[in-house]
Order: structure tokens, then sequence, then C-alpha cells
């Protein structure tokens, strides 16, 4: 659904992304970890379009989007969540999702009708606050809600495209372990055939949603498998425990 | 043959002169700009108080007089005028920003008006610098020379004061990240004072060095602002060498656009920009890389 | 996001019955004023349209309202094409000037987007000035007012014009609202609050730009034509940024990014500036004053002000409420 053939990006001397391959199959839930200046987040502003690799290929859905825009390849199915708010702060939660929504059904330039009152945003903004159980604060401005309701808004807006993958940065960046808790029991809700990629921190939560895990280092992949094979890992204790500790 | 390069020395002196008087005016408008992101419109006004200034005590104390004070004056002006407006709006974003220096621009023009009237004003050009001098075989004013002198000994001392001092770094740090300077333990809000000051009376300055070519009237202020913004947003906000590269751009495109194609002449000069903006938004020599 | 309040209606209502009411018993003086504040509400609501709700703060509107005019007179003038279909031309040169500028500046931010407006707007203003088409320095006269004889209307007698003018805000209104409520409205609302995002989303914020942008001239063209219809003269420094810097002024004073206030402004400024000129040659100084201290007051505007008051009003209540409650 969604692969990377030998990306690679450095800013100057530095290797952000160090040929990085990836393959996501359809419905496949997978969970990126590594510590803090691993290249996790620069991998998702390639994968999204916001920064363009030195080398290698993005493909979604089998297509070459490496050279895509950012628009482009959210029209093509691909949305993602920031590991900082990234939100509309002056309108109300229902119209976060709804412009989302309606951006991502093409309505976003029409000059004739209101697409937040058209069936199909309404049924999408109805849906999505369901799934990330925001449907109680629809009418509430962004600016009035607490930071952990911000950041379920922040995942929402990005479902509300009705994305075929969904790339998630640190979606309970923040937020207590409780809320990181519910947060997951939402993730694993979501439907079946959606392609998730998540960043974490947490380990323990990670292990809970994950199908497959990937550990980024200095920009490399240097592991690639499942969570058992992860958690029994003695190079990845020896590697990264140490730095999510310390975190 | 000698005539053509007669020509060209002439236009080329032409250039020069209108690029200083701008440097000395946008410069200080984009360090400003570039410390404080400050962006003043009424630094247009600051140069016609300056004009207005040097004119009136000329008639007191001799060009000389004028010369010197009309800057410590604008000085003055701006400092009133930072502890008045600009220091709580630094904060405010642009539009706060334009909005109460063109309610400035307003207030600067009818007070020109109120005291010194809607007439233009001229002063004499100093005795010193009276006459004409032959050059490369042409003939030319000694105080429009002395004006493209005076621009280039500011540049200098700027150079100087901003690459080998300790107030320059400074000021090169704050530019370049205001945060790490202030983590630096930099006196940011007086450093700002001193820059903002600073820039008024090179306004100042430059208005009083034009006194004596240009006639002084209450719209001067508004007449510089565009091509002075021009200069800057060009050169790339911020930065000393944008300003003097935008400077040398705007004088030597609008002399010999003049002469060379005067049918486009006006529009020549906005059609760059727009063509800078489009290519690189940011201007050509920005502070920030 | 762009609603109608029981008190923008109320204003709206008031407004129009104020000066339809008005246009039936003023003089020949009034009546002037009145089509004065009416093509200058049209203007600074197509300028809130982009500045006020997209955060496109434009200082190219003069010129795009000057080329209007001057595509209207030209048209009709030398064309000789009716009024109508002159005015339908200027207004589309208008919109697709904007369109242009709106899609180059798209990249720039804040102060750069300013500045390029501003670039744009002298560019015009300087052609407009030079070319000998247009009459220089010396303007063009003789803008010919639409003939509604047909339906009995007779537009050259000054209390039918300011009739029609007013009619012509209500249009522009009505358009401005409409697009508002649009998923082009919507977008622009959204790229002001967070323009990355929306891209991230999946919308060609360029276009969405541009086509707002064009839109919001499309109108300016229109104030154009009927200030070119008004006066029956028009010269280049109706195209000049400080044009666009009084209608700036005008909506900053009205309530920015509420439609309804910049009317209000237009209103305030037309007559303020009659009254203060009245009385001293220096209104202009008066009048920035009174925009220094409304824009260091924090306050967004005189509507935006009761706007905002009369939500405290309303919220207080349910604050004690819950008060009492805890």
């Amino acid at each position: 659904m969604l692969e990377t053939r030998t990306l690679t990006k450095s800013f100057g001397p530095i290797h952000v992304t160090k040929g990085v391959s990836l393959r996501l199959e359809k419905g496949e839930r997978r969970v990126i970890l590594g510590p803090n200046g691993a290249g996790k987040t620069t991998l998702f502003n390639q994968l999204v379009g916001e920064l363009t690799p030195d080398s290698g290929t993005i493909l979604l859905d089998g297509a070459d989007v490496t050279s895509l825009r950012v628009a482009d390849r959210a029209r093509l199915g691909l949305s993602r969540s920031y590991q900082k708010n990234t939100l509309f702060d002056g309108l109300t939660i229902g119209e976060n999702l709804g412009l989302a929504a309606a951006v991502a059904l093409g309505k976003g330039q029409g000059l004739w009708r209101d697409p937040l009152q058209s069936a199909e945003v309404r049924e999408t903004v109805r849906e999505v606050a369901a799934q990330v159980d925001l449907a109680a604060f629809l009418d509430m401005s962004v600016k009035a809600v607490s930071y952990g309701i911000r950041r379920q808004l922040e995942v929402g807006i990005a479902l509300a495209t009705r994305p075929k993958v969904i790339l998630m940065d640190e979606p309970t960046s923040g937020v207590g372990p409780e809320m990181s808790k519910g947060f997951h029991r939402l993730l694993k809700a979501l439907p079946r055939d959606l392609t998730v990629l998540i960043i974490e921190h947490d380990m323990d939560l990670a292990f809970d949603v994950a199908d497959t895990i990937t550990v980024l280092n200095y920009g490399e992949v240097v592991f690639d498998g499942l969570p058992e094979a992860a958690r029994q890992s003695q190079m990845l204790k020896d590697i990264y425990l140490g730095a999510w500790e310390d975190a | 043959m000698t005539a053509d390069l007669g020509f060209w020395v002439l236009q080329t002196l032409n250039a020069l002169q209108l690029s200083m008087l701008l440097f000395l005016l946008s410069v200080g408008l984009t360090v400003i700009f570039g410390l404080m992101h400050f962006v003043n419109l009424a630094h247009g006004s600051l140069y016609a108080f300056g004009a207005y200034m040097a004119a009136s005590l000329a008639g007191v104390l001799g060009y000389w007089g004028g010369f010197l004070l009309a800057p410590l004056a604008v000085a003055a002006l701006g400092a009133v005028l930072y502890f008045t407006l600009i220091r709580s709006q630094r904060r405010a974003g642009p539009m706060a920003q334009v909005l109460i220096t063109f309610g400035l621009i307003f207030v600067a023009v009818d007070a020109t008006r109120l005291i010194w009237g809607d007439l233009p004003i001229g002063i004499a050009v100093p005795a010193v610098f009276e006459g004409q001098l032959a050059l490369l075989g042409v003939t030319y004013p000694i105080y429009r020379l002395f004006i493209i002198a005076l621009g280039l000994a500011v540049l200098a001392v700027l150079t100087l004061v901003l690459t080998r001092t300790q107030v320059g770094a400074m000021i090169r740090a704050g530019v370049d990240n205001d945060q790490m300077a202030a983590c630096l333990g930099i006196n940011v809000e007086r450093m700002f004072f001193l820059v903002f000051v600073v820039g008024c009376a090179l306004a100042g300055l430059a208005g009083a060095v034009a006194a004596p070519v240009l006639s002084v009237t209450p719209d001067m202020g508004l007449q510089i602002l565009i091509p002075t913004l021009i200069v800057i947003v060009i050169g790339g906000l911020g930065s000393l060498k944008g300003a003097v590269a935008g400077s040398l751009i705007f004088g030597f495109v609008q002399t010999f656009g003049a002469v060379l194609l005067p049918t486009f002449n006006s529009v020549l000069i906005y059609a760059l920009l727009a063509a800078v903006l489009v290519i690189r938004p940011e201007g050509l020599l920005p502070a920030k890389g | 996001m762009f609603a109608h309040t029981p008190l923008r209606l109320t204003t709206l209502t008031l407004l129009a019955i104020g000066s339809l009411a008005y246009a039936f018993v003023a003089g020949f003086f009034g009546l002037e004023i009145l089509a004065e504040i009416a093509i200058l509400a049209i203007l600074v609501i197509a300028l809130d349209l982009v500045a006020g709700f997209g955060g496109m703060v434009s200082l190219c509107h003069g010129a795009l309202m000057g080329v209007g005019a001057y595509a209207f007179t030209v048209a009709a003038n030398e064309a000789g094409l009716g009024a109508f279909p002159a005015m339908m031309l200027a207004v589309a040169l208008s919109a697709a000037l904007a369109f242009v500028i709106g899609a180059i500046c798209a990249r720039s931010i804040g102060i750069y987007f300013i500045m390029a407006t501003l670039a744009f707007g002298q560019m015009a203003y300087s052609f407009v000035f030079q070319s000998p088409l247009f009459g220089g320095d010396d303007g063009l006269s003789g803008a010919p007012r639409p003939d509604l004889t047909a339906i009995g209307i007779d537009l050259t007698d000054s209390r039918a014009f300011a009739i029609y003018a007013i009619a012509m805000v209500a249009l522009t209104y009505l358009v401005a609202a409409a697009t508002l409520r649009s998923g082009l409205g919507r977008s622009l609302v959204g790229l002001h609050h967070n323009e990355k995002r929306l891209r991230a989303l999946g919308l060609t914020v360029w276009r969405a730009k541009a086509t707002a942008f064009a839109i919001s001239g499309a109108l300016a063209g229109l104030a154009g034509c009927l200030a070119a219809q008004h006066t029956q003269y028009i010269s280049p420094g109706l195209l000049s940024w400080t044009v666009s810097g009084e209608a700036l002024v005008v909506v900053i004073l009205g309530g920015l990014g509420t439609l309804v206030g910049p009317i209000v402004g237009a209103v305030l400024f037309v007559v303020l500036k009659h009254e203060i000129s009245a009385i001293t040659p220096y209104w202009h100084a008066i009048v920035g004053l009174i925009l220094i201290a409304v824009v260091m007051s924090r306050a967004n505007g005189v509507f935006g002000f009761v706007e905002a008051r009369m939500a405290a009003r309303k919220s207080k209540p349910v604050l004690q409420k819950a008060n009492a409650d805890a």
C-alpha cells in the first residue's frame, strides 16, 4: 500500500534518512520506534511531500508519488497528523472536521453550496467524531477545549479525509498514560482496511497496537519485524532502551 | 565617442547619487525590521521632518548647522515615537504596525503643513560645494558628488561598526536569532532603542542632504516611501548588504530606465520588484539564510 | 467561520432602511455623500473578504478599483459599448488582473504579501499614469451612467443614482456573503488559520487564494465602475496606494473580518470626512489619530467592539449560573 525504496535525505553533512526501505501492506498497522533525532518525523515529511528526498522512491498503492506535491498526494489518499497540534484554532471542532472533509471531497474550491451543510460532509464529521470520541465537543471552539481533546482532533482531522493510508506522528505525545491507553483503544477500533503508520515514543503502547515494528536510528532502519521479535531483540535493548528510559 | 562616454559618466553619477540617498533611508528601515520585526511606514515622514528641520535651521545657523542638528532632531522624535508607539506594538503583527504607522503618516503630513505651510521650501547649497567639477569629460555639481561621498562614508562606517565592534556583533546576532541574542545576555531592549534611533537619525540625515537638491514639500515623505520599500524588499528585509544592493539596483534601473526606455520607465522598477518577489520571495540577499 | 448573527442582520436591516429613507428625503449634497458612501462600502466589502477572512492584507485594491474605472470609461467612450456591457467587461478585467496578482503573491505571507500587492498596485498606477490612451495626469472624463429610462428610471438624477448605488452595495454584500459560505470561503478562513494543514488535506492553496482574490477584485472593479459613473471624471490618483491604505483604514475602523463592520466604517468615514473638513483643513491628521487610537485599543473597530460586548453579555449569565451551580 505504501512503500519506500532506498529513501535518502541529508541536510549538509548530516544524513537524516539513510537508504530507508519500507513496505506496508493494506490494513497493516506499523509502529516506528527510535530515539529522538532518529529521523522519524523527517521520514514522515518526505512521505507526505513536505520535504523532497535526495534520492529514492515513494510508492503509494503501487504508483510512484515521489515527485507529486503535498496536496496531490493527499488527494490520492495519504493523510497525516502532526506531533505538534496543527489545527484551525479559531474554529469549532465540528468546523475543523467539516473543513477537512470538505477539502478531501473536492469541495474546497466550490463557489455555490456550503459544504459544511452537505450530507456527505456531515456524515463524515459524525463518523470521525465517533471514531476519535469527539461527538460531545463538536460545537466547542478549539480554543476552549483541553490539550487532550485537541490531540484527538489532530488525528480526527487526518481521518476526516477518509484516507487509505494515515501517518500519525506521536498522537499521544504530551497526554497522560490513562488518556494514551484510551487513545490506543480508539486506534484499535479503526476500520481494518486502513493502513496505519505511527510514530510512538512509549514502547509498551507501541507493542499494544502494532502488527509490525520498524526501528530507526540515525536515519537508518535497524530493525524491521514482528513485535515479539522486537521485544526479544537484545540489540534493541542495548541500543535503545537506555535512550527511552532517559526520555 | 567622448560625448557618448560623457553620457554614461553623467548618468552613472546620477544613478549613484539616487542610490546613496535611498541607501541612507533604507538601511535604517531594514535593520530595524531585521532586528525588531517592525515595519515603519512613517520612515519617509522622518526623512521629510529632517529636510524641514535642515531648511529651517539653515536660515538661522547656516547650512552646516542644519546638516548637523536635523539628524539629532529626528533622532529625538524617533525616541519619542519609540516609547509612545513602537515599543508597545512590536509584537502586534505586521498589520497593526502598518496601520499605526500609516496613521502616523497622515498626522505627519498635516503637522508639516500646519507648521511650515503648503508651499515648497528651498535651501541653498553650502558655499564650499557650490559650482561644478570637471570629471571624465563631464561637469557635475560638486554638491551631488558630496551626496555620493557621504553615502559611501556612512556605508563604510556602518560596515565597520557591524563587523568589527561588539555592538555590531550583538546586532548581527539579534537579526539572526532574537531569542539567542537574549540568551547571550544582551540587553535586547536597549539595543532595539539604539538601532531605532540611529535609523531615524540616518533618515533625518538623508532629508538634510536632499533638501538643497529637491524641493521640501509636505508630501516628500510619502513620495520617497515607496522607493525605499522597494529597495528593502528587493534587497531582502533586514540585511545591510541587501540595502546596498537594493539601493544600487533601484538607482541604476530608475536613472537609466528614464533615459533609455522612457516609455516603460515607471513600470520597469515595479516589474523588477514583482519578478524578485516571484523568484525569491525573501529578496535577493535576505538577512537569514 | 462566517455566519449571520442576529446583531449582523439587525445592523444590515437598519443600514438598508436608513440609507433608503435618507435617499428619499436628502437634498443634492446629501445624495452625493450617500453615493460616495455606497462606492466606498463596495470597495471595503471587497477588501474585507480577502483581508479580514483570508488574512490577505492587500494594498492594491485601490488599483483594482481604478482599473475597473478606467476599463469602464474606455470601453464605454472609446469602444462604444453600452454602459452595462462596459461594466461587465471592466469587472471581468479587474477580476482577471486580481487572479494573476493573487496567484503570483500566493506564496508570500505577512509583510511580504503586503509589499507584493503594493508593488503590483503601483505598477498599475504608473502604467495608467504614463499611457496616453488613459489621458495621463489629466485623467478621463465623460463616463456614461447606465440608461434605465426603459423602466422609468433616470440615473442622471442624483436621487436615482444614489438608490442604484445602494442596490449595488446590496448585490456586493450578497456576493461576498455567498462566497464566504461556499467551499472556497470555508477554505479561505481555514487558510488564514493554518495554510500548511489545508495543503496537507489536499487543497491547491494558490488556486484558492487566487480565486478568492479574483472575486474580491471583481467587486473592487464594480466599485470603480460606479466611481466613474458618479463623478464622470477619473484620474490616476484613484489607483494610488494611498487609496488602498484608506480602504484598509475604513475596514479597521468598522471591524475587520465582520463584513458588516466595514459598511459601518464607510458610513462613519465619509460622514466624518465631510464634518471634520468643514471645520479644519487638517482632517487627515484627525483620521490618523483615530486610526492609531483604534489599533492601539485592540478593539476590532466600532462594529467589532459592539459585537464583542454583546457576546460577553450573552455568555455572562451562563458563567454566573455555572458558578452558582458549583
